[in-house]
């Protein structure tokens, strides 16, 4: 058995999109708490969206922000309390002061840490299992080996993503308002700061002579290139990894639908302890939805851009 | 640990100094730093040209110790799970020879270290990237003892961990209104662009090329110059810019006017950075610090613009080096620009990179939000 999980930020995503080969779904945009119905940070949505993706039988996890500062923590603590009253299955948290505020609030839920959790060790992941911590989310920059180690020395579960942009940085403020030339920021009447989304549009970052391409979303700079590991699904199934996840922040239905068909059947085949039929128009389906092609990260030793095949 | 609440008779805080040789080792201490911080070789963020190995640490934990300075270890990397052996092995090894605390990031790192040397101070390091009081409470709650606060924090985030915990404070001798990225602590950029070769005079460890975790150094890709734009396939004119050119991150700089308020908050540890700098601007900025936090803390001058023409002179030569220092990291990038691995990286794998098939389409417009 396995699951298979992905994101989703607001409303109009859950609308949108066909969530059917996912098994768990992430709710909200950890990054910033001013998107639109982010669920992150409207409590009165989170109701609704719980019931829907309950009735499809899915676990539903809900995102805290990831990089409170200490003005955000009123808000988070409120998020708290409304998803205590709902059936959700697990919270995930990016900073260690919001496990903290978790655990003072008395709630008994599951915790996963996110990937801005900064988990490199077993060793802390035995500190955080301390601290109510039951899964956790690799730091990108670990080798297979490595967190196939950490699986085995910790009981606690391992999440282990197999396709999309892998978050690289994240920030407090939004990159795109502070240095986009056609985003000058809007100030309302009463002289507060308002957005007006400009990472509804892609921004990229490129160094030409280096060939380096990085994709920003405000508040998170992504890898240009999509995280892949589809043809190495039945060798992560065999070190005993069972919790998948594909990160699709800011990705169209389209790719998030195609994306979690592709990985269910590898993973159903593998299962079945069969390989895929046509590896390569699997690959070349996830290329072309892809804007700046594959890497495998850092699973394989080897700077994050890096693509390497089965051998 | 004394917090802010029972200093007030006895509060002294630390000037806590940079030692990247044994010879800025010795340097600090004559120069009236109240203590020094150095890293072993692979274990502390930073080239090996500004680690120290483990010969030179004990000679300067010695020189430190018989002149009344307390030597701290950085041991700040994001270590590898497979080599925490090794880690405590260091650990133990510092601590025996009177290192006197250790500056650390990863979580499970900091249990071991409590737990191996109860009496140890144990620095929280920046690479933590915390945001908020509540990660004072969670460190604390874990055994640390000094918060090392974020570079853009100033008066008012001090009194909110003041009042949310009584972890002790540690600022660096910066400034920035920056916020933005979070770094160090919530970056990996530079790992994803490139790896870096292993030097012998490191040794051997078990992973591979990321700055967080002691390969050398961040290449600073932040601080060089990127294109941005908009998607050239949006039809939106008014959001499609023009690529322009800018940095990610820009630096921060030497602080001088804060540190009243600082000492009136009873902050503990005062950090400079410069590991890796020139050892005569090393000399001069503790030289300066020194005089400055004597001057206040004696009351003989609290007042911060009778040194503005001298910190200004100290802050250009700090920029000038640091715009010497990321050419160099840039310079050092370069070789590794291309997409496919370099030769460091392929020889550690068992199967080579192939080309994947073209074309790459372009996708639809992709709207994040609602």
């Amino acid at each position: 058995m396995f699951e298979l999980s992905t994101n989703c930020a607001n409303p109009k995503q859950l609308r949108q999109t066909d969530f059917s080969d996912f098994d768990a779904i992430y709710l909200g945009d950890f990054s910033c708490m001013e998107y639109p119905n982010n669920y992150c940070s409207h409590p009165e949505l989170l109701e609704a969206a719980v019931s829907e993706l309950k009735a499809q039988h899915k676990k539903v996890y809900l995102r805290l922000y990831a990089t409170p500062g200490n003005e955000d923590l009123p808000q988070v603590r409120e998020m708290i309390e409304a998803a205590l009253k709902l059936p959700f299955d697990a919270f995930e948290v990016h900073n260690l002061g919001v496990l903290r505020i978790l655990q003072q609030m008395g709630s008994t839920l599951p915790v996963h840490l996110g990937v801005f959790g900064n988990l490199y060790t077993d060793a802390s992941a035995r500190v955080l299992k301390d601290f109510g911590v039951t899964r956790v989310y690799p730091n990108p920059e670990l080798s297979l080996t490595e967190i196939h180690y950490i699986r085995e020395q910790t009981p606690i579960e391992v999440v282990l993503p197999v396709h999309g942009k892998i978050p690289l940085v994240i920030s407090e403020t939004c990159f795109i308002i502070e240095n986009s030339q056609s985003c000058a920021k809007k100030v309302d009447s009463n002289g507060n700061s308002v957005c007006s989304f400009p990472c509804s549009q892609d921004y990229w970052l490129n160094r030409s002579n280096g060939q380096w391409v990085l994709k920003d979303t405000g508040r998170m700079t992504l890898s240009g290139k999509d995280l892949c590991m589809i043809e190495h699904i039945p060798e992560l199934l065999q070190a005993g990894q069972s919790y998948f996840y594909i990160q699709s922040h800011g990705e169209t239905p389209e790719y998030v639908q195609t994306t979690g068909r592709l990985y269910r059947q590898a993973l159903q085949q593998a299962e079945a302890g069969n390989r895929s039929d046509d590896p390569q128009a699997e690959m070349d389906v996830l290329n072309a939805l892809s804007k700046e092609g594959l890497c495998n990260g850092y699973y394989f030793e080897g700077a994050g851009q890096t693509y390497i095949a089965r051998g | 640990m004394q917090s802010s609440a029972t200093h007030a008779n006895n509060y002294r805080p630390y000037l806590l100094a940079p030692a990247g040789s044994l010879a800025m080792a010795q340097m600090v201490v004559d120069e009236g730093a109240d203590a020094l911080y150095m890293g072993p070789l692979g274990w502390s963020r930073r080239p090996y040209e500004s680690e120290m190995t483990d010969e030179d640490i004990r000679e300067a934990i010695d020189y430190a110790q018989s002149r009344g300075c307390d030597a701290r270890i950085v041991l700040n990397t994001f270590p590898s799970p497979l080599e925490m052996d090794a880690f405590t092995d260091k650990v133990k090894l510092f601590g025996g020879w009177g290192a006197s605390g250790f500056i650390v990031t990863d979580v499970g790192a900091i249990r071991l270290i409590r737990e191996l040397l109860p009496e140890t101070q144990i620095h929280v390091s920046i690479g933590s990237g915390i945001t908020n009081a509540m990660d004072g409470d969670f460190y604390q709650q874990l055994g640390a003892d000094l918060l090392i606060l974020p570079y853009r924090w100033g008066e008012a985030e001090i009194d909110i961990v003041r009042e949310t915990s009584s972890i002790g404070l540690e600022v660096f001798l910066f400034e920035t209104v920056q916020t933005g990225k979070i770094c160090p602590g919530k970056c990996i950029m530079s790992s994803y662009l490139k790896f870096r070769e292993w030097q012998q005079i490191e040794g051997d460890r078990d992973f591979h090329g990321s700055a967080n975790r002691g390969a050398k150094e961040c290449y600073r890709v932040c601080q060089t110059h990127w294109g941005f734009s908009s998607d050239n396939r949006s039809d939106n004119a008014a959001v499609n810019d023009h690529p322009q050119q800018l940095k990610l991150r820009s630096d921060a700089q030497l602080m001088l006017d804060q540190l009243p308020a600082y000492i009136d908050r009873g902050v503990e540890y005062f950090k400079l950075s410069g590991r890796e700098r020139p050892i005569e601007m090393i000399r001069d900025l503790v030289r300066f610090y020194r005089r400055v936090f004597d001057a206040l803390l004696d009351g003989s001058q609290t007042d911060m613009s009778v040194y503005h023409a001298e910190m200004e002179q100290l802050r250009q030569r700090w920029s000038k080096a640091k715009s010497r220092r990321v050419g160099t990291l840039m310079a050092r990038a370069k070789s590794y620009s291309g997409d496919e691995p370099a030769a460091s990286d392929t020889a550690v794998m068992s199967v080579q990179p192939r080309a994947l098939s073209e074309p790459i389409q372009p996708n639809d417009a992709v709207p994040a939000n609602a």
